[in-house]
């Protein structure tokens, strides 16, 4: 497994996301890869941390409060967005928790779909190319070897490999 | 010691003989039918073990790659595979025993396991190949010393023609040509030398990872379904699949494929010979592959074609999936299909 792809996987591992066989393979390079072992480690910090925070029940006085609060008032009061921002940083370790509660809740995961989407784009061609080799076995007059070669060389890529390139001019 | 040649000598003809095709052994100026021709090629592989080198080519845009090969084949579906050039491919080996295939990288010490891909075909295969493709024989050639039938297959719908020039005492195919429907050459492969009947050992097929290799899985795809409400069932999404394309090919099976980021259902067609498969994604779930050229698919639509030389890869999006096709036809008609499925 190359660094490159060992350390994209990473998130998955922690979240439980791979298979069994890409557990193995990434457990090995995490190993022997110093720049690997601190991601992941800085990773599971950052899930640690998360799953530290405690749950909380609202009070049963706030759900009354709530029922109540759309018959007191035509409409809604809010702070002005003046006193709200006074409001936050009056607490600015609960602003800061918010923050990164946000960007961990939304914005890694949004991250991380578009970041899947594109690579989804950059190795479904060698899937193609792969599944359509083998499905070829179908037709007896394919030139196994040249099967062969086409698995091989999409299978090599689909592991982060360059591609072997055609040779020479025609 | 003579006499021990002659023996030799007369052992091998038996092989030969008792590995001999299915067209009749007439005299070499009377030709066989291009049936029975087609049905030497489908006994072979049950009838003939091989050991041969063979240089394959194929061309891709303005360049042609050039690969050479030792092919070991023993009956029934195994297949050995040493890489001898170019230095990119160079001493990888493939090892199938027709079940498994094993490929080993020796410069990156890495094995890949996964599906075979020497698999049998159905009893019904010449009846299949000559109802979708009109076989002919050309006439006869040498090849490496070896008295060949050359074989031309025209489908009997578009696309390019195949030729095989196939060994007359043995059926296996000593050299192949594939042509675009331009008539230029798109595949070429011969054998440079062949050994028949070798009694080549069984541990040539097998495949122990080396020490300290890292071994990964490649099981891509699932099994495989014959029904298309299963494929859909198996995607999540509204999969498209008629049960034909183009007229001459037909629905053969469908399964689901993934790896890493990436997952679609994949719809396989056959023709008799060829197969054509389309790969399909919802657009969340993938953005638009950026490889080959853009190409007009009409009504405005665009999509992105790669030709890889043997075979060509149509990737557009329709009705918010990503769709491949994938096969050996012309890039026109796999515009025909895209516009097919867009309906």
């Amino acid at each position: 497994m190359t660094h490159a792809r060992a350390e994209r996987m990473l998130s998955a591992l922690l979240d439980n996301e791979l298979t069994a066989d890409e557990v193995t393979a990434l457990r090995a390079h995490v190993a022997g890869c110093e720049v690997c072992r601190a991601e992941f480690e800085r990773l599971s910090q950052v899930k640690r941390l998360l799953a530290a925070l405690p749950e909380r029940e609202p009070p049963s006085s706030y759900w009354t409060a709530l029922r109540t609060v759309p018959v007191q008032h035509a409409a809604p009061v809010r702070p002005a967005p003046l006193d709200a921002l006074r409001a936050v940083f009056r607490r600015p370790a609960a602003a800061l928790a918010a923050a990164a509660a946000v960007v961990l809740l939304v914005v890694l995961p949004l991250a991380k779909g578009r970041v899947d989407r594109l690579r989804a784009a950059e190795i479904g061609v060698d899937v193609y190319v792969h599944e359509y080799a083998l499905a070829s076995a179908y037709d007896p007059f394919a030139d196994r070897a040249y099967l062969g070669l086409l698995i091989g060389d999409a299978g090599r890529t689909l592991l982060g490999e360059p591609r072997p390139q055609p040779g020479e001019p025609r | 010691m003579r006499w021990r040649h002659a023996v030799s000598a007369v052992a091998l003809a038996a092989l030969l003989m008792a590995a001999a095709p299915a067209w009749p052994q007439a005299s070499s100026r009377t030709l066989p039918s291009a049936e029975a021709v087609v049905q030497a090629v489908l006994d072979a592989p049950a009838l003939i073990d091989y050991e041969g080198t063979k240089v394959m080519s194929a061309v891709r845009g303005d360049r042609a790659q050039t690969v050479t090969v030792l092919e070991s084949y023993k009956r029934p579906g195994k297949l050995r595979l040493e890489f001898l050039s170019p230095e990119s491919v160079g001493a990888r080996l493939i090892v199938d025993d027709g079940a498994t295939m094993w490929q080993y990288e020796p410069t990156l010490h890495i094995v890949i396991q996964g599906p075979s891909f020497v698999g049998g075909r159905s009893t019904d295969a010449l009846r299949a190949v000559v109802s979708r493709y009109r076989p002919r024989v050309l006439g006869t050639e040498e090849v490496i010393g070896r008295e060949t039938v050359v074989l031309a297959l025209q489908p009997r719908g578009t696309g390019g023609e195949r030729r095989l020039w196939v060994d007359r005492a043995t059926g296996v195919v000593l050299r192949t040509e594939e042509r675009d429907r331009a008539g230029d050459l798109a595949f070429s492969a011969f054998f440079t030398r062949i050994s028949y009947s070798l009694n080549l050992p069984s541990a040539l097929f097998r495949f122990q990872p080396p020490a300290g290799a890292r071994v990964f899985s490649f099981y891509l795809a699932g099994d495989p379904v014959t029904d298309v409400s299963k494929v859909r069932a198996l995607a999540g999404f509204a999969v498209i699949a008629p049960q034909t394309l183009v007229t001459n090919y037909t629905f053969l099976y469908g399964a689901t494929a993934k790896y890493g980021a990436f997952s679609a259902a994949t719809v396989t067609y056959g023709d008799g010979v060829s197969v054509l498969s389309v790969f399909q994604t919802p657009s969340r779930r993938m953005a638009f592959p950026q490889a080959g050229t853009v190409v007009s698919l009409g009504g405005g639509r665009t999509g992105r074609l790669l030709d890889l030389g043997y075979f060509r890869i149509l990737m557009w999006e329709a009705g918010g999936l990503r769709l491949a096709a994938v096969g050996l036809l012309a890039p026109a008609q796999l515009i025909a299909i895209a516009e097919e499925l867009n309906r």
